[in-house]
């Protein structure tokens, strides 16, 4: 069992101390210099040095110390020192120190007295504390509260240790007297808390004899309490009836604690729907009643639980739950809207549509600058809805449609996105939409906002009218041709950035646009930078949003506009009896396409138009020109179903990844299964009667440690020295969350006794030696196990190497071995998760760190590879099989990890198959900190070979 | 609902100084530490941070964090109210909040957290207090060194350290005004006050025998929790209302009867004896019981004997065959068939056989007379208590309580025969006597307190136990009703008398 600690202090070690400086000042007679060398003492303890020598001195010149400050600093040394020897016995020094505490113990004054027990809460050592027994039973009766408070608490600890019981044969019966008599609240709590922890049945009976009064005790009794009543309650089922009326009067109090508590009492104890109904409620008030963001969260938190276990009751509370929009947090906005999006029922399906409306239309109006995330938030969780429930679709779509033209980029996409999914699943709706899309279409700002409602439009504009507008409305945000006119040119090429201006006034009657800033300067369809946190778009509504944009240079725009002009013409030939129109209209629309091409060859941009755009553009005049059915087929009915068949694959996937949900199994057929009615009878070890939150408390203090694989044991274990070295010493390394722990085994094989044999460990990367192992002496052929512990604090690749000194009787000159060194594994700390893709590629861009490592690999299929570097590397692939379907010979791919400690690890895999067979490319890993990349760089470059 | 450790790191994520409540190693703690600044985002407008296995609720102080580490289901409100009073009490000891400031008063802060939070449970504290909490001023440790001082001064000049002393009172009443009722709201008295105002109304309730509690209460509330309760039962959910507590286990077992057969003639008594003398009531209660450990030895009959006291009636349990006893002093069961119930071990009382009374006004019955004369001199009241017992009992563990007033410290006993303790939070001096024989019939004490009504001193209650009682019942013999010749069995006697009320009023 290792040393428990109970306190830390930064020590700075650019002023060492020096013991006998220290011992110096102890003896000195002037009061403030004693207390800074006593301080010193304490912080050169806790830094590992065990100072042997002052505990004499501290005997003979602190112990009798008047003052108080001393006393309390002396209590402090007292906990921190080791108090045993080697094999776990008292020292015999520390009975001096317990005439000490028995006067203090029974000090006049009573801040020394309530201190001193608080010490011998923290005691563990029975042979100490036996003698001062009699003093702290006096305590109890003290007059002082602040003595009785702790006084009880010394009582409660000692009757907990392991013989503790024998010390203080009759503690809980003095307990309870104390606890009949008790009028200070807060040594209530404490003698009702010892009655609960040491003698159950007694606390219980206390409870329910002064059932009537619960309602009038303390908040800090009222939680004990409850505490009780769940213990109670999970050991013994039959019993909770008795408390249900007491758990209900609680739910009353004025203190919110405890009502917050009473709610989660009452969910572990009982599932009936009143019950739980009752909690919820709670939880709802406190969600409204308290301004505090943490709490709020965690109470959404507590009402997510709620939902996954009783869906039915929290159904019914859906309206309470979303009242807690109103708070102007955007985590406890998400938090809401996913508990409410699962709760969606048809019956309150308009009930909800209707708030969240309320709610985005509300969020035009304020002036918080979260506002355009939250809209685009509530948004998304209107677009959820509607899939859901597509009739409620009719009633929200038009109102999102106003926000085609916001300025907060990222909505806009996904109300656009919205009207995509719902023009092509609701057809009774495609009229109306379209209408409204083409009424709005002048005020969208964004080009990718454009690029998607133009698709929509050249997609489902069917009836002559339609298709008439439609032409009628690009045309117009085009605005007049020529873009630009050749005799401006010269003057307009010096300056990048007044060009489009000049243009502008040339060609343009109307006012010149305000661009948008560099970013959409340079957007091209690969670039990254679309990605990165959405910007605003500035402009003006006065000149056509196309033109606008085509003349900040976004030829990617430019190609879907002729793509949709040329769908437009291609359908209106169907629809259009008059071939004049169709001719008319054709002529127009390719003057358009062959404005855009000479704007795009010009100098008047800072960019030429890219080959692809180019290309498609062509591509449009050339069909144009010359249609043929097959290719008008190609324009007018595959695309649509294309995008169809990505619906459908879309719904399969979410309905398979349900289904994958429910499959999980909960039990598997070989599992233990827990009788309630069985388990307190013998045969079952105390370990599986534990609840839940000792297991809580437990895992937070690090006592539960699973019990891993003993087969991976065995191939965790390290060899350090060699067989023919006089000592020979293997290694178990054991990787927990924060900690590596190195468990030596080291061997004697010469026919000497080894003296002062020690473990001098050193490491390298981000890894601490938490403490210095001892000295051992090593009889002929023994073997003696040695414990390191070493801190990690990143995901980084660490070294440990060191040696192992010792000494043999004869020669008086210590020996060196050598140890191979221990490479610790970054595989250990990372595993796979799961972003979104924005998210990813945000991090993509924020990150500093990139490793790039160029593939050299004998396998020669691409998908073999990834999944090679996927399981060599632990990682979790993002982007979807369906996109890394067929054979092209390239493949590109996302991967992501999360690391123990929080940091993200990004990889990008892009590979092409080479004329020979090979594959060739890069892999380029990201992260916040070097040594993520670095590390997992090494990590690829030792395992991408495969061929294994 | 655990506080782990409260700690105060600095921002860019050094420990400055954590203080942990529960038991977990160092290692632990470290890595927990050290994990925080890397799971404490930027950006949020909320302030905790939850792990697989702990949840970290902090405050930013200017270039600190302020740390609690908590498991996961602790209760957040209460950590939350927690917090806020640790981030009150960093500021009043730390004069600059940065590392170094931090560092200085490292200890101070230790202390003060150690006085927030207990064993990891918070206590219900405020700032004012944990500052005085920690400054130890203590009123008592003055006191006392006053009065060491003064036993050093005594026999020299008494002039003279009465003089000092009253320098110091006064030094002490100006130190205690300025750092009492000045502007830090004068805890070390209220504290004072409290515990005395607590004290009191303690005493009342215990007097008014805990008032039936609240029924117009239960009624008020009911409206909603009924109907709670009823939905609650309707859906199968089982609810108690009325909650017995078990027998409380407490009740300190008699030494088991290891005999088969144990026979125990008790006997009560209620005396009320008049302060100047006489008798107001005086009654005399006895129960014979039995108690048999099996089945086997239940077919017997017991032959007693009595003393022949002639004021004592007699009366057998119905089942009894009366004429049998009054014929011939021999206890059996009408049906001679029929076994004795058997009891447990558990049971102590056993089956009453019979039962008797006396009464009497006769004073020379009582077996114990107190005397009490409370007389005032000056500003002192002396009193003299004396105790007579007559000569037909041997009386062990006498104790005499005497209500006091309230008292700071105990009162000063000039004179005692025995022991005295005094009770200082119920106020009462109790006079022990271990036992009363021909050696000691009577005894006295004589003690003084502060100027009081001698009413004050009234009722006196008086406990004792004897070996003999009234009737002088005895069991002589145990007649086996079957099994011809076999020799009795074995049985055992215990005869008991005990005070149940005795007091002089």
């Amino acid at each position: 069992m290792e040393k428990s600690c109970t306190l830390l202090i930064h020590f700075d070690k650019g002023t060492p101390a020096i013991a006998n400086e220290i011992k110096e000042a102890l003896e000195g007679n002037d009061v403030s210099a004693k207390v800074d060398a006593m301080k010193k003492a304490i912080m050169l303890l806790l830094n590992g040095e065990t100072l042997p020598q002052l505990f004499i001195t501290i005997v003979r010149y602190v112990l009798p110390s008047e003052d108080h400050t001393f006393q309390k600093l002396l209590l402090l040394y007292l906990e921190i020192i080791e108090k045993t020897d080697a094999k776990g016995r008292v020292l015999p020094e520390m009975i001096l120190i317990c005439q000490n505490l028995r006067n203090n113990l029974q000090h006049p004054n009573e801040y020394i007295r309530g201190v001193t027990l608080r010490f011998l809460c923290r005691l563990n050592e029975t042979e100490i504390i036996e003698p001062l027994i009699p003093s702290v039973l006096q305590n109890l009766e003290h007059r002082h509260p602040f003595i009785r408070r702790n006084a009880i608490l010394a009582v409660m600890s000692i009757y907990k240790l392991p013989q503790g019981d024998q010390l203080l044969v009759d503690a809980p019966d003095m307990i309870e007297k104390v606890l009949s008599t008790e009028q200070d609240p807060s040594a209530k709590r404490n003698a009702f808390l010892m009655l609960f922890t040491c003698a159950q049945e007694r606390a219980t009976n206390y409870l329910l004899t002064h059932v009537d009064r619960v309602s009038e005790w303390g908040e800090l009794l009222q939680m004990v309490v409850l505490e009780l009543i769940r213990k109670v309650c999970r050991t013994n089922r039959g019993e909770k009836a008795k408390y249900i009326k007491i758990i209900i009067a609680l739910l009353n109090s004025p203190s919110t604690a405890v009502i917050y508590e009473c709610a989660g009492t009452l969910v572990s104890l009982s599932s009936a729907p009143s019950a739980i109904k009752a909690a919820a409620n709670t939880y709802c008030q406190l969600l409204l009643s308290q301004s505090d963001n943490n709490v709020k969260l965690i109470v959404l938190d507590r009402l997510n639980e709620l939902k996954s276990s009783h869906r039915d009751v929290m159904v019914d509370l859906i309206m309470d739950v979303l009242r807690a929009l109103s708070s102007p947090n955007l985590d406890i906005q998400r938090k809401t809207l996913d508990i409410v999006l699962e709760l969606i029922t048809p019956r309150n399906i308009n009930e909800v549509v209707l708030l969240l409306k309320k709610e985005v239309v509300k969020t035009q109006t304020g002036e918080l600058e979260k506002n355009g995330e939250y809209r685009q938030m509530l948004i998304q969780a209107i677009h959820s809805c509607a899939i859901k429930f597509p009739e409620v679709a009719s009633t929200v779509v038009h109102l999102l449609m106003d926000f085609l033209g916001d300025s907060n980029v990222a909505s806009a996409i996904d109300v656009v996105v919205f009207v995509r999914e719902i023009i092509e699943t609701n057809p009774k709706l495609r009229v109306s939409i379209i209408t409204r899309l083409l009424d709005t279409f002048y005020q969208i700002r964004a080009a990718r906002v454009c690029s998607c409602a133009l698709w929509i439009i050249g997609e489902y504009c069917l009836s002559l009218s339609e298709v008439e507008s439609a032409i009628a409305t690009i045309k117009q945000c085009l605005g007049d041709l020529p873009f630009y006119s050749a005799s401006e040119e010269g003057e307009a090429t010096d300056a990048s950035k007044k060009t489009p201006q000049a243009s502008s006034i040339t060609i343009s009657s109307r006012r010149p646009a305000v661009l948008a800033d560099g970013t959409y300067a340079t957007q091209s369809a690969a670039s990254e930078t679309a990605f990165s946190p959405p910007t605003i778009v500035q402009g003006s509504l006065a000149s056509g949003n196309l033109r606008s944009l085509l003349l900040t240079g976004d030829f990617f725009l430019g190609a879907v506009v002729a793509c949709t002009l040329t769908k437009l013409v291609l359908r209106l030939e169907e629809v259009q009896p008059s071939k004049v129109e169709v001719n008319k209209a054709t002529t127009q629309t390719l003057l358009i396409l062959v404005s855009m091409l000479q704007l795009g060859q010009s100098h008047v941009l800072p960019h030429p138009i890219d080959n692809d755009s180019y290309d498609r553009i062509v591509l449009c005049m050339r069909l144009l020109c010359n249609t043929s059915d097959e290719i008008r087929k190609i324009w007018l009915q595959s695309c649509r179903q294309s995008f169809v068949k990505m619906l459908s694959e879309k719904q399969l996937r979410e309905t398979e990844e349900l289904k994958a949900k429910a499959q999980v199994s909960h039990a598997q057929p070989d599992d233990l299964i827990d009788f309630y009615h069985l388990k307190s009878r013998k045969g079952m070890s105390q370990l599986e009667l534990e609840d839940e939150v000792q297991d809580d408390l437990k895992r937070a203090t690090g006592e539960f440690v699973k019990d891993a694989d003993d087969a991976n044991k065995l191939n965790r274990i390290l060899q350090l020295t060699g067989f023919s070295d006089p000592v020979y010493a293997e290694a178990y390394v054991t990787v927990h969350h924060y900690d590596i722990v190195l468990d030596v085994t080291v061997i004697n094989r010469t026919k000497e006794t080894l003296q002062n044999l020690c473990l001098e460990l050193a490491t390298m990367g981000d890894l601490k030696l938490v403490d210095r192992p001892q000295n051992y002496t090593l009889a002929p052929e023994s073997s003696k196990q040695i414990k390191a512990n070493i801190k990690v604090s990143s995901t980084e690749t660490g070294v440990i190497f060191g040696n192992i000194v010792y000494e043999t009787s004869n020669v008086l000159e210590r020996t060196v071995v050598v140890l191979n060194d221990i490479h610790i594994d970054i595989m250990d700390y990372i595993s796979p998760a799961v972003c979104s893709d924005t998210a990813f590629r945000t991090m993509w861009a924020e990150f500093e760190w990139e490793n790039k490592v160029a593939v050299n690999t004998v396998i020669q299929d691409e998908k073999e590879f990834l999944n090679h570097i996927i399981k060599s590397i632990n990682m979790k692939c993002l982007t979807a099989p369906s996109a890394l379907d067929g054979e092209c010979g390239f493949l590109a791919a996302n991967l992501y990890a999360k690391s123990v400690f929080g940091e993200d690890a990004l990889v990008n895999l892009s590979i092409e198959k080479q004329a020979d067979g090979k594959l060739s490319g890069y892999i380029r890993i990201r992260s916040k900190t070097q040594g993520i990349a670095l590390s997992l760089g090494d990590k690829i470059t030792l395992k991408q070979k495969g061929g294994s | 609902m655990v506080v782990l450790a409260a700690s105060v790191l600095s921002k860019s994520g050094k420990v400055l100084v954590s203080r942990q409540f529960v038991d977990m190693t160092r290692i632990r703690i470290e890595g927990l530490l050290a994990a925080f600044p890397k799971l404490v985002g930027t950006g949020k407008q909320h302030t905790y941070v939850e792990t697989e296995n702990v949840r970290y609720v902090y405050q930013p102080i200017e270039a600190l964090y302020l740390l609690l580490v908590t498991n996961k289901q602790s209760n957040i409100l209460e950590d939350l109210e927690t917090l806020r009073l640790l981030s009150k009490l960093v500021p009043e000891y730390c004069y600059s909040l940065d590392e170094e400031g931090i560092c200085k008063t490292a200890f101070e802060l230790i202390f003060a957290f150690d006085e927030v939070i207990c064993l990891g449970h918070k206590e219900n504290v405020t700032v004012a207090q944990v500052k005085q909490y920690c400054e130890m001023e203590s009123h008592e440790e003055k006191l006392h060194k006053l009065i060491d001082k003064n036993k050093g001064d005594k026999g020299g000049f008494m002039s003279m350290g009465s003089g000092r002393i009253e320098s110091s009172f006064s030094d002490m009443s100006i130190s205690s005004s300025g750092s009492g009722f000045g502007s830090s709201s004068g805890l070390g008295l209220t504290a004072d006050v409290d515990s005395f105002s607590t004290k009191s109304k303690g005493r009342q309730l215990s007097s008014a025998t805990a008032p039936p509690k609240g029924l117009g209460m239960q009624l008020g509330k009911s409206q909603k929790t009924n109907q709670f309760l009823e939905s609650l039962k309707a859906e199968g959910e089982l609810i108690v209302e009325d909650v017995q507590p078990r027998a409380g286990q407490a009740r300190v077992a008699a030494a088991a009867p290891t005999d088969p057969i144990t026979l125990t003639a008790e006997e009560k008594l209620n005396v009320t004896l008049k302060r100047d003398g006489g008798i107001s009531n005086f009654d005399v209660q006895g129960t014979l019981s039995l108690q048999i450990l099996n089945q086997e030895d239940a077919l017997i009959q017991v032959q007693t004997e009595t003393g022949g006291n002639p004021g004592i009636l007699f009366k057998t349990h119905p089942n009894m065959n009366k004429e049998l006893f009054s014929n011939e002093n021999i206890l059996g069961l009408k049906d001679p068939n029929r076994p004795f119930p058997t009891g447990s071990a558990g049971d102590a009382a056993g089956v009453g056989l019979l039962k008797w009374r006396m009464q009497s006004a006769d004073e020379s019955m009582v077996p114990l007379t107190i005397n009490c004369w409370p007389s005032v001199s000056g500003n002192e009241t002396y009193v003299s208590i004396e105790y007579e017992a007559s000569a037909m009992f041997d009386l062990r563990n006498v104790v005499i309580s005497v209500p006091l007033p309230a008292l700071r410290e105990a009162p000063n006993v000039r004179q005692i025969d025995g022991e005295w303790r005094y009770d200082s939070r119920n106020s009462v001096l109790e006079w022990s006597i271990l036992l009363i024989d021909n050696s000691n019939r009577s005894g006295s004490m004589e003690f003084v307190v502060p100027p009081a009504d001698s009413s004050v001193f009234f009722p006196i209650s008086v406990r004792f136990s004897a070996t003999s009682t009234y009737s002088d019942l005895k069991v002589v013999n145990i007649i086996p009703l079957r099994g011809g010749g076999a020799p009795p069995p074995k049985f055992s006697q215990r005869t008991n008398l005990i005070t149940e009320n005795y007091q002089v009023v």
